[in-house]
């Protein structure tokens, strides 16, 4: 069976003793001096570290075709400090507690209303602002809440809570565990627990996603939370946590998707479920240009990989057979 | 007429509910790996599918990886695991 894998890090760029620094920052000062300091470091990076400036390109390109010259490096610098000042935001929750932070939530009795159904709940979360951060809100619902997340051996950003010592709120499930942690993820939603899930990054086999185009070109998106909606009933909630401010963030609840039990095979068929999150992915980043903060160019790792398992044979070691086209988008609900 | 045991409904219903198309059941081996590159060759996927699947048609939960681990060894392992849990049940 093909094993093409992703080509990307959680990895943090910055030394260790950069991350201390803002912590210790953070510690006297809150953000006060934190994110008046993050304008030289982020200069640094964008003028000296052409690696670095080049990965906000791949996404930056695509959002401002033809952009060149002055506007380019500016909406480069944009970028870069908007993901610094989210990771400054993270690291003041977990130093300074979830008080530091005014995140408004307009739609949360909806969410509530979801988790009452008893199904469970799939957060569908993205590379958008303090996610993290936001999560706080889902204490409010008074569930468990499991996060899939997957760190790279030396990746220095610490989690929030990881600044004050605390057991960590949520219970984190590894995807490179048997199975890739997808057992847990089920019982949880059985239990009607939540289960936090990241919607625009392929983790594992590049089969196990299907393209949808993105900002113009196809892209692959993973799976597995369009599965586990079908063969769960939980719906998924896509949650986007915008900063509004210095601390000020409002987590949009930008859609609720139902994936009934029939689209589960072939995969194909969860296609028009999936567009629905990647057009409200589309519509956060024309709105919010820079609070998507994807680094890596996910439109090159589509390749000829990345195709619809319509159906599968042995032989082939479950390869696809061939595209067949897309399902229509249809309202279903459970 | 014998009752179809459980191995033969197992592999009826991951072939017809995983979408495994050209497949007979005669092909999958009671002993083979179900998941991984060797043998069935099912994935993570397959697994979300498969739990729901085994408490759907059996009434049996898997609640996480190690009792996955227990379970999904091969069919023969699958079928037991079922068995133990329906007696202990009952």
């Amino acid at each position: 069976m093909s094993e093409a894998r992703v080509n990307w890090s959680s990895r943090s760029v910055g030394a260790p003793w950069q991350h201390r620094f803002f912590y210790a920052l953070i510690r006297f000062s809150d953000r006060y001096i934190a994110y008046p300091f993050l304008y030289p470091l982020v200069s640094y990076y964008l003028l000296l570290r052409p690696d670095q400036r080049r990965k906000t390109r791949y996404y930056l390109d695509r959002r401002f075709p033809g952009q060149a010259g002055p506007a380019a490096w500016l909406s480069s610098f944009r970028m870069i400090i908007g993901l610094a000042r989210s990771l400054v935001d993270r690291a003041r929750v977990g130093i300074r507690g979830p008080g530091v932070l005014a995140a408004e939530f307009p739609e949360h009795r909806e969410l509530a209303r979801l988790a009452a159904e008893e199904k469970g709940i799939i957060i569908l979360t993205s590379h958008v602002g303090c996610w993290q951060a936001a999560m706080s809100w889902l204490a409010a619902l008074k569930r468990p809440v499991h996060m899939l997340m997957r760190r790279d051996e030396g990746d220095i950003d610490r989690l929030y809570f990881e600044h004050s010592g605390e057991i960590s709120p949520y219970r984190i499930i590894d995807p490179t565990a048997y199975l890739g942690g997808v057992l847990e993820l089920v019982a949880a939603l059985r239990r009607g627990e939540i289960v936090c899930l990241m919607g625009d990054r392929v983790f594992g086999k590049r089969e196990n996603s299907l393209t949808v185009d993105f900002l113009g070109a196809p892209v692959a998106f993973p799976l597995a939370a369009w599965t586990l909606a079908a063969a769960t009933g939980a719906p998924v909630a896509v949650l986007f946590p915008v900063k509004t401010g210095p601390d000020g963030y409002r987590i949009e609840l930008a859609r609720v998707i139902r994936v009934p039990a029939r689209a589960r095979r072939p995969f194909a068929k969860l296609r028009p479920y999936l567009e629905r999150y990647v057009r409200a992915l589309e519509e956060l980043c024309r709105r919010e240009p820079y609070q998507f903060f994807n680094f890596y160019d996910m439109w090159a790792d589509t390749g000829s990989v990345a195709r619809d398992p319509e159906t599968r044979t042995r032989e082939q070691g479950w390869e696809h057979a061939g595209n067949k086209p897309a399902g229509t988008a249809e309202e279903d609900n459970h | 007429m014998p009752e179809t045991s459980l191995q033969e409904q197992l592999k009826k219903i991951i072939i017809e509910e995983l979408n495994l198309e050209d497949m007979d059941p005669s092909e999958i081996a009671d002993e083979e790996p179900l998941f991984g590159g060797e043998g069935l060759g099912l994935d993570s996927l397959d697994a979300v599918e498969l739990v729901v699947l085994v408490q759907k048609f059996f009434g049996v939960e898997i609640r996480d990886m190690e009792e996955g681990r227990e379970a999904f060894a091969s069919l023969d392992t699958l079928a037991r695991f079922i068995e133990q849990r329906r007696s202990a049940a009952t």
